[in-house]
């Protein structure tokens, strides 16, 4: 029985090992160029070091630290959003019939069908019309149309396996169909919702091309900031740019995990 | 609290559920919605919940329109099949959550659901996690839950189909101590007819969205008023015949009845079948079958064309293949007018 165990533990153990060597490696790999001045071709490892990118990166012209700040209250904001307007959606898609809830089935997923580039000259003009063009509403509105097919597809499913069953069992036991929710689906639903908000904060963080086109250059976010050297072939400075963006994400999602899961739980602590 | 259904009709995606329903419960009565699977009644007790909103008629709580009540304002409560405890919460967050929503402070929340955990004999379980308990216990848990939301009509949805036999017993006489003590109104749907019988003050029979008969268990087992009902308790063979000055005229056989007269329907049930050994007996035994307690006899009249069945009690000295003589207990004979 044990030996049956360790066997087949071996396979599963090698791909685990695999899994997080293709996500650590290219960590490493940020490590070094960010520390590199020079890592001519062929060699192994870099030739000579300096601090010369993290110089560039946190020197005050940089405005790294406003930037950052303002670019994950604004991934934030976008990933709520994304997950009130996920949750209200696959709620309604999954309980009630109404005229063309197929159509709008369909057209959740469409920003993810049209390409990118076609989807955002189409809705510059658009916004420009709505004069929401250069604006942080406008940034904000375009990152939700793109993060929301994710949350609105993580949402139902969640909603549609959950049903509504315990929902009216606390309807008859005296709940009003709003304490019903907080109290009862919300927390049900809290997984679902933190797979959502990562999803979101993920996508709205890393856009670039449109942040900068509905954005016109005046909201400025991280990825704007990044993407300039990386595109001009500045290992160095993007390095240290992918760098602070991994770990800025990183810690985001612990935040947003232990703060879902403390709301969720929340009746537990207080109550009882 | 007294309940009454007035010409209750409901339909779903366009098919008729129930059927212009009337039915009056009173204060503290412990009544069985009794049927089939998809009869409706499951429907009949969302709809005294509210729910399900009815298409026509109207509910009375205690003499008093509930119509335009909500669901979470009737204080009716349903304790569903599947127990929907919520996994989130522990036993007492579970048995206190209707109270919290009364906005019971949590002092008094924790000792009521302590106080209701001892009524349903699961003292010293108020922290455990739902999916620590067993079916039975989950069962109890429910059932707490459900008092402590202080229901003044207590519905129960098939509350005993998931437990095993045994286990259905004790719950059985766990909900009517409880029904007694507390004297809530307590409708209870079921498709176990033996459920019903011991159970309930009155059974409601119902087939087809319609309520086929509303009487006491006695009633509706010994006068059963079509045979729908009459098979839904115990099967038999029906055997045609008039009623003339009280006197039941078959081909096979007369006798005395106490009737109106014209044409009716005997049915003969197994335990009203008696058979003694003869030599010339006009009956040949097809089948006996074991069923623990007592036999299953198959009879077969050749001549007549006529099967009957009979339960005899165990030790017996009839065998397959031998010859009785019938005799029929005419106190168990069932007459059902056409």
């Amino acid at each position: 029985m044990s030996m049956k165990d360790t066997n087949s533990n071996i396979p599963l153990k090698l791909f685990l090992y695999l899994i997080a060597f293709t996500i650590l490696a290219p960590l490493v790999i940020l490590v070094l160029w960010t520390f590199t001045s020079r890592w001519p071709w062929p060699n192994l490892f870099p030739t000579s070091f300096s601090l010369r990118a993290l110089e560039e990166v946190f020197a005050p012209y940089a405005n790294l630290l406003p930037t950052l700040v303002s670019s994950i209250l604004l991934s934030l904001t976008v990933a709520l959003l994304s997950a009130i307007v996920g949750t209200m959606t696959a709620r309604a898609l999954v309980f009630y019939d109404f005229f063309g809830k197929g159509l709008i089935k369909l057209l959740t997923m469409a920003p993810n069908i049209v390409p990118g580039t076609v989807f955002a000259m189409g809705i510059h003009v658009v916004f420009i019309r709505m004069s929401l063009a250069d604006t942080l509403v406008g940034v904000i509105i375009v990152h939700l149309i793109y993060t929301l097919p994710y949350s609105i597809n993580i949402m139902r499913d969640l909603t549609s396996s959950i049903g509504q069953q315990m929902e009216l069992q606390a309807y008859v036991l005296g709940a009003s169909p709003l304490k019903s929710f907080i109290y009862i689906t919300l927390p049900l639903l809290a997984p679902g919702v933190l797979a959502s908000m990562n999803m979101a904060y993920i996508t709205s963080f890393s856009q670039y091309f449109l942040t900068l086109l509905i954005g016109g250059g005046k909201i400025r976010t991280l990825s704007t900031l990044m993407v300039p050297f990386i595109a001009k072939g500045d290992r160095s400075i993007g390095s240290a740019y992918a760098l602070i963006f991994v770990l800025s994400t990183l810690t985001i999602f612990i935040v947003m995990d232990r703060v879902i899961k403390r709301l969720s739980f929340r009746n537990k602590e207080e109550n009882l | 609290m007294e309940l009454e259904l007035k010409n209750i009709s409901v339909k779903l995606s366009n098919k008729e559920i129930l059927k212009s329903i009337n039915l009056k419960v009173n204060n503290g009565e412990f009544i069985s919605l009794l049927g089939a699977s998809g009869c409706g009644k499951s429907t009949m007790l969302k709809t005294i919940a509210g729910i399900i909103k009815q298409n026509e008629g109207s509910i009375l709580l205690g003499g008093n329109l509930a119509d335009k009540i909500p669901a979470h304002k009737r204080k009716t409560v349903i304790v569903f099949q599947d127990f929907r405890l919520f996994p989130h919460m522990t036993v007492a967050e579970n048995i206190s959550f209707p109270l919290k929503m009364m906005g019971t402070n949590k002092t008094k929340c924790r000792e009521k659901a302590i106080e209701l955990l001892e009524k349903v004999q699961l003292k010293g379980f108020e922290n455990r996690h739902i999916d620590e308990l067993s079916g039975g216990q989950m069962q109890r848990v429910a059932l707490a839950r459900a008092l402590a939301a202080e229901p003044t009509v207590l519905l129960l949805d098939e509350p005993f189909s998931s437990l095993d036999i045994n286990l259905r017993k004790n719950m059985r006489e766990l909900v009517l101590s409880l029904q007694k003590e507390y004297k809530i109104t307590t409708l209870l749907v079921t498709h176990d007819q033996e459920e019903a019988l011991t159970m309930s003050h009155r059974i409601a029979f119902i087939h087809n969205g319609q309520i086929e008969q509303y009487d006491s268990p006695e009633n509706i087992f010994k006068h059963p008023v079509n045979t729908l009902v009459a098979d839904y308790f115990a099967e038999g063979v029906y055997i045609d015949g008039d009623i003339i000055d009280n006197k039941f005229i078959s081909g096979l056989f007369t006798l005395d009845a106490n009737k109106d007269n014209g044409k009716y329907k005997c049915l003969v049930r197994p335990l009203a079948v008696k058979v003694k050994k003869a030599e010339k007996g006009c009956f040949k035994v097809l089948d006996k079958i074991f069923q623990g307690d007592n036999y299953l006899l198959k009879l077969s009249n050749i001549d007549k064309k006529l099967n009957l069945e009979s339960i005899i009690s165990a030790p017996v000295d009839i065998l397959e293949g031998d010859l009785v003589d019938v005799d029929l207990d005419k106190e168990r004979l069932i007459f059902i007018p056409e």
